[in-house]
C-alpha cells in the first residue's frame, strides 16, 4: 500500500482538495460523510492549507484536524511577495503538522498558479519538502482564465517557474481557460473543473495502488512524470455508453479529455496510458492498436489494465510534454500584463495626478 | 368428676344465696328497749302504744294502731309474747321482757318482725306520747293535665300550652320535680310562667298551672305534644312513680306564608366513554324551582382517582376540591357551569357531588340548610390510542433508543470531525 500525501493549498487547492475527499466517498450525497467511508486504496493523508479562514470553512468533506488555517488577515490579497514572507514565518508550523502524518512515498500538491496564497506557498513547500524528504513532488497546478487580469497572469508566470526551480518532480498542469468549454455559470464551471481534476486524480492513485492485468506502479509514473520538459497534464475519459475501448483511448487524448491543451502526438514526451473496465469490453487488439499509435508518435508508452468487472471502459493518459505551445501563449500574454502594471506603477509614482488635484487648495482654509 | 364438682360448687352456692335472701325476710328482732307507759313505738304507719305498766304485777297493757285507728289491745305478763298482723302477710312479735317503776312506769319489751323486709321499713321508732303524735305515711296522686289552647294550627301559628297539676292521692307531693321536653317541630317563642322548679303539691285544692308557654310551629304535619312527668315523693319520704300527662295532639297545616327554595342540580358528561388521555366535557345545571331565592349554594364536585379536574368556569379547586359557591341565587334562576376532566386511568368512574344551600321560609327564625348528593352515570374509561406502546417489554423502547443514540453519536462525531 502505497502511503500518498496531497496537500491543496490556497482556495483552488483546497476546492479541489475537498472534492477529492467528496469523490473518495463514492457517493454523491452531501451526507456521505456521516455514513460513509472514503475508499481510499492507498493510505491518502490529506492537508488544507490556507491564510483565508472562509476558504477553509467552506470544505465540507475535509476532516478540520486535515484543514491548516495559517493567520494573516484574511489572505494575501494575490500578493505572493506577502505570501512567500507569511509561508517563512509559519514554515516551522506548517512542516511540524505535514510530518506529523508520517513518511510517505509520493506527494501531490495542488494550488491554483494565479492566486496568492497556492501561487506563493506551493514553491516554497515542494522546496522544503523536497530539502527534508526523498519521496517524489508533484504539483497539480491549475492556470487561470487568461481573461482573469493581469495580478493572476503574473502571478501564474512566475509561480510556473518558481515551482520548476524549487526542484518539484514534475508539474501537472489543469487549465481552466481550457476547461471553460464545460460552460454552466462560474461556479458550475469552477465546481466541474475541481470534480475533474478530482477524479482524475483519484484514477490516478487508484491505478497507483491495484493489481493490474498489465502492470504500471509508482516506479512508471516516476519515470514518465520525469520526461519531457517537467510539464505534464492528464487526459481522461470515461465511457458513459458501450463503446468500443479504441475510442475511449482516442476521446482520453484528444484535446476535449485532457486538462491541458495540447496535441500530445507532437508536444509529448512520455505517456502512461491506463483502462479500467469489463474485460469483455477491453479489447486487446484494440488497446495495442492505439497504445503503438502514441508511442510511435512519443516513444514510451508505459500501459496499465485493470479489470472491473460490469464497468464501461475508463482511460486515464499522463503525458509528459516537451514542448507546450499553450504554455508558450500563456507567457506572452503574461508579459504583457507584467509589462502593463509594471508601466502603471511607474506612471502612477512619476505622475502624481492626485497630489496636483490636492495642491489646488494649498494654504486656503474652508470657510464656513 | 371435674364436672360433678363444678355442679356441687355451683348447687352450694345457689343454697347460700337462697338462704341468704331468706334471712333478709327471716324474723329480725326490731327494737329491744325501754318504752315509758304512755309512748308507743312506730312501725311504718303503725303504732304500739303502751297504755299501762305494772311493775308490782311484772305486767302491761298494750293497743295496737294502723294509721290512727285501733286495731288490738292485749295485756300480757313477763316472759309473755304477743303477735298481729304486718303489712304484706307479716308478723310483729312483741315480748315483754320486764316493767319496772320509775316517774312513769317503763317496759323492755323487744319487737321482732317476721316475714318482713327490713329495708322496706319506712318508720322504725319511740314515739313519744304515743299514736297521736304519730305521722303516718300517705300516697300522694299527682294529676297533670297538659291542653293546647287551638288543635289545630297553621304553620307559623303560635299554640298556648298550658300544664296543671293537682294531687288527687292522700298524701302531699313532695320535692315535685317536672321535666316537659322540648318539642320537635315547634319552636318556642314565649315561656310565660318560666321553669316551675323543685315544689310540693299539697292534697286537694285546685288544679295549679305549672307551664304555660307558646309554641310556633314550623312544619305541616300532625303532632303529639311530648306529655309533661314529675317525680316526687311523699312526705314520709317514699318515692313514688313518675306521673305524666296526656299528650295533646296539634294539627299543623300548610300555611301560604310559608316559601321554599328547591334547587335541581343536573350534571351532565359530553361523554360517558373515553380512551384513556382524553377529555370529558361537564356541565352542572343548577335551578331554583322554588318561590324563594336561595344564598350560600355550594356544590363540591368529588373527582375519583381515575380523572384529573382541568379546569372550569366559576370552579375554583379549594383544598383539592373543586368548588362551586354562589352567595345568592334567585327565584327561578338558571346558571350552568362548564368544567374539564381528564381520564388518567383505566376504569369505571362515577362523579359525585355534594350539592347545599339555605334559605330563608319566611317562618323559621333561623336559616334552613338543605344538603344532597348526585351522582353521575358511569364513567367508562378505556386504553387509550398508543396506550399499547407502553405496554410493550422494555427492550421494545431500549433497542430503538440505543440505535437512534448510536446514530446520533455517530453524525456528532462526524460532524465534530469536519466542523472547522
Amino acid at each position: 500500500m502505497l502511503n500518498i500525501l496531497i496537500v491543496g493549498n490556497g482556495q483552488c487547492g483546497n476546492r479541489i482538495l475537498d472534492a477529492i475527499n467528496r469523490e473518495a466517498f463514492g457517493k454523491k450525497s452531501r451526507l456521505a460523510k456521516f455514513y460513509s467511508q472514503q475508499k481510499y486504496k492507498s493510505n491518502v493523508q490529506t492537508i488544507a492549507i490556507n491564510t483565508a479562514v472562509n476558504d477553509l470553512k467552506e470544505m465540507k468533506f475535509t476532516k478540520a484536524k486535515d484543514r491548516i488555517h495559517i493567520p494573516h488577515l484574511h489572505g494575501v490579497g494575490a500578493n505572493r511577495n506577502v505570501g512567500k514572507h507569511v509561508f517563512e514565518d509559519n514554515k516551522t508550523h506548517i512542516m511540524r503538522q505535514i510530518e506529523e502524518r508520517g513518511n510517505f512515498d509520493v506527494c501531490f500538491v495542488i494550488t491554483s498558479a494565479s492566486g496568492g496564497t497556492g501561487s506563493s506557498f506551493t514553491p516554497m513547500l515542494v522546496k522544503e519538502l523536497k530539502e527534508r524528504h526523498d519521496y517524489p513532488v508533484y504539483a497539480v497546478v491549475v492556470l487561470p482564465f487568461r481573461e482573469e487580469g493581469t495580478l493572476y497572469l503574473q502571478n501564474a508566470a512566475f509561480c510556473l517557474r518558481d515551482i520548476r526551480e524549487s526542484g518539484a518532480d514534475g508539474i501537472i498542469l489543469a487549465d481552466n481557460q481550457f476547461l471553460k468549454q464545460m460552460g454552466g455559470n462560474v461556479e458550475s464551471a469552477y465546481n466541474g473543473i475541481n470534480d475533474m481534476v478530482a477524479r482524475r486524480l483519484l484514477f490516478l492513485l487508484d491505478a497507483l495502488d491495484s493489481e493490474m492485468m498489465m502492470v504500471t506502479d509508482l516506479g512508471d509514473f516516476k519515470t514518465v512524470m520525469s520526461g519531457g520538459a517537467g510539464l505534464a497534464t492528464i487526459g481522461f475519459y470515461e465511457a458513459d455508453t458501450d463503446m468500443p475501448v479504441r475510442s475511449a483511448i482516442q476521446k482520453a487524448l484528444s484535446p476535449s479529455g485532457l486538462l491541458f491543451s495540447s496535441d500530445v502526438y507532437k508536444e509529448a514526451s512520455r505517456a502512461m496510458v491506463i483502462i479500467r473496465g469489463d474485460k469483455e469490453r477491453l479489447s486487446i487488439d484494440e488497446i495495442s492498436t492505439e497504445v503503438e499509435k502514441l508511442s510511435s508518435a512519443v516513444g514510451h508508452v508505459f500501459k496499465g489494465i485493470i479489470v472491473r468487472n460490469g464497468e464501461l471502459p475508463q482511460v486515464l493518459a499522463v503525458l509528459t510534454l516537451e514542448s507546450a505551445s499553450e504554455l508558450e501563449n500563456l507567457y506572452s500574454i503574461a508579459v504583457d500584463a507584467i509589462k502593463y502594471e509594471r508601466d502603471k506603477k511607474e506612471r502612477v509614482a512619476t505622475v502624481k495626478e492626485v497630489d496636483r488635484a490636492f495642491s489646488q487648495i494649498d494654504g486656503m482654509d474652508p470657510s464656513y | 368428676m371435674v364436672r360433678v364438682a363444678r355442679l356441687l360448687v355451683i348447687s352450694l352456692c345457689m343454697v347460700f344465696f337462697c338462704l341468704a335472701l331468706a334471712g333478709n325476710a327471716a324474723a329480725v328482732e326490731i327494737y329491744n328497749g325501754s318504752i315509758t307507759a304512755g309512748d308507743g313505738y312506730q312501725l311504718n304507719n303503725y303504732v304500739i302504744d303502751v297504755t299501762d305498766a305494772f311493775p308490782s304485777a311484772d305486767s302491761a297493757s298494750f293497743y295496737i294502731y294502723n294509721n290512727g285507728d285501733e286495731l288490738d289491745s292485749f295485756l300480757i305478763n313477763v316472759g309473755d309474747s304477743y303477735e298481729f298482723d304486718f303489712e304484706d302477710n307479716a308478723q310483729v312479735k312483741l315480748t315483754l321482757i320486764s316493767v319496772y317503776s320509775g316517774t312513769l312506769p317503763v317496759t323492755k319489751v323487744s319487737i321482732i318482725l317476721n316475714n318482713y323486709r327490713v329495708s322496706d321499713l319506712f318508720e322504725s321508732s319511740v314515739i313519744d306520747g304515743g299514736h297521736e303524735y304519730a305521722t303516718y305515711s300517705g300516697t300522694p296522686e299527682l294529676k297533670i293535665v297538659k291542653s293546647v289552647d287551638k288543635s289545630e294550627v297553621n304553620v307559623g301559628d303560635v299554640v298556648r300550652v298550658t300544664v296543671t297539676v293537682e294531687n288527687t292521692g292522700d298524701d302531699a307531693a313532695v320535692d315535685v320535680v317536672f321535666s316537659d321536653p322540648q318539642q320537635a317541630k315547634f319552636v318556642l317563642t314565649d315561656n310565660i310562667l318560666g321553669e316551675p322548679g323543685r315544689m310540693d303539691v299539697a292534697v286537694g285544692g285546685s288544679p295549679k298551672k305549672i307551664y304555660v308557654y307558646d309554641l310556633k310551629a314550623t312544619e305541616a304535619g300532625t303532632f303529639s305534644l311530648n306529655p309533661t312527668t314529675a317525680s316526687f315523693t311523699n312526705s314520709a319520704g317514699l318515692d313514688f312513680p313518675e306521673s305524666s300527662s296526656n299528650s295533646p295532639t296539634v294539627i299543623v297545616n300548610a300555611g301560604e306564608d310559608l316559601v321554599n327554595a328547591d334547587l335541581e342540580f343536573t350534571t351532565t358528561l359530553d361523554k360517558y366513554t373515553v380512551n384513556r388521555n382524553d377529555e370529558i366535557q361537564g356541565t352542572i345545571k343548577i335551578k331554583n324551582k322554588g318561590n324563594a331565592p336561595a344564598t350560600a349554594v355550594t356544590v363540591d364536585i368529588e373527582v375519583p382517582d381515575g380523572l384529573v379536574f382541568e379546569g372550569g368556569s366559576g370552579i375554583e379547586v379549594i383544598s383539592g376540591v373543586p368548588k362551586i359557591y354562589l352567595e345568592s341565587f334567585g327565584v327561578q334562576q338558571e346558571k350552568e357551569f362548564n368544567f374539564k376532566l381528564k381520564a388518567i386511568e383505566v376504569g369505571t368512574y362515577t362523579l359525585s357531588m355534594k350539592n347545599s344551600y339555605l334559605f330563608e321560609n319566611g317562618i323559621d327564625t333561623q336559616l334552613k340548610e338543605v344538603t344532597s348528593d348526585s351522582v353521575t352515570n358511569n364513567i367508562y374509561v378505556t386504553k387509550g390510542q398508543y396506550d399499547y406502546l407502553f405496554e410493550q417489554p422494555i427492550y421494545v423502547y431500549v433497542m430503538p433508543l440505543i440505535i437512534i443514540g448510536a446514530i446520533a453519536g455517530w453524525i456528532y462525531y462526524r460532524h465534530k470531525q469536519y466542523k472547522f
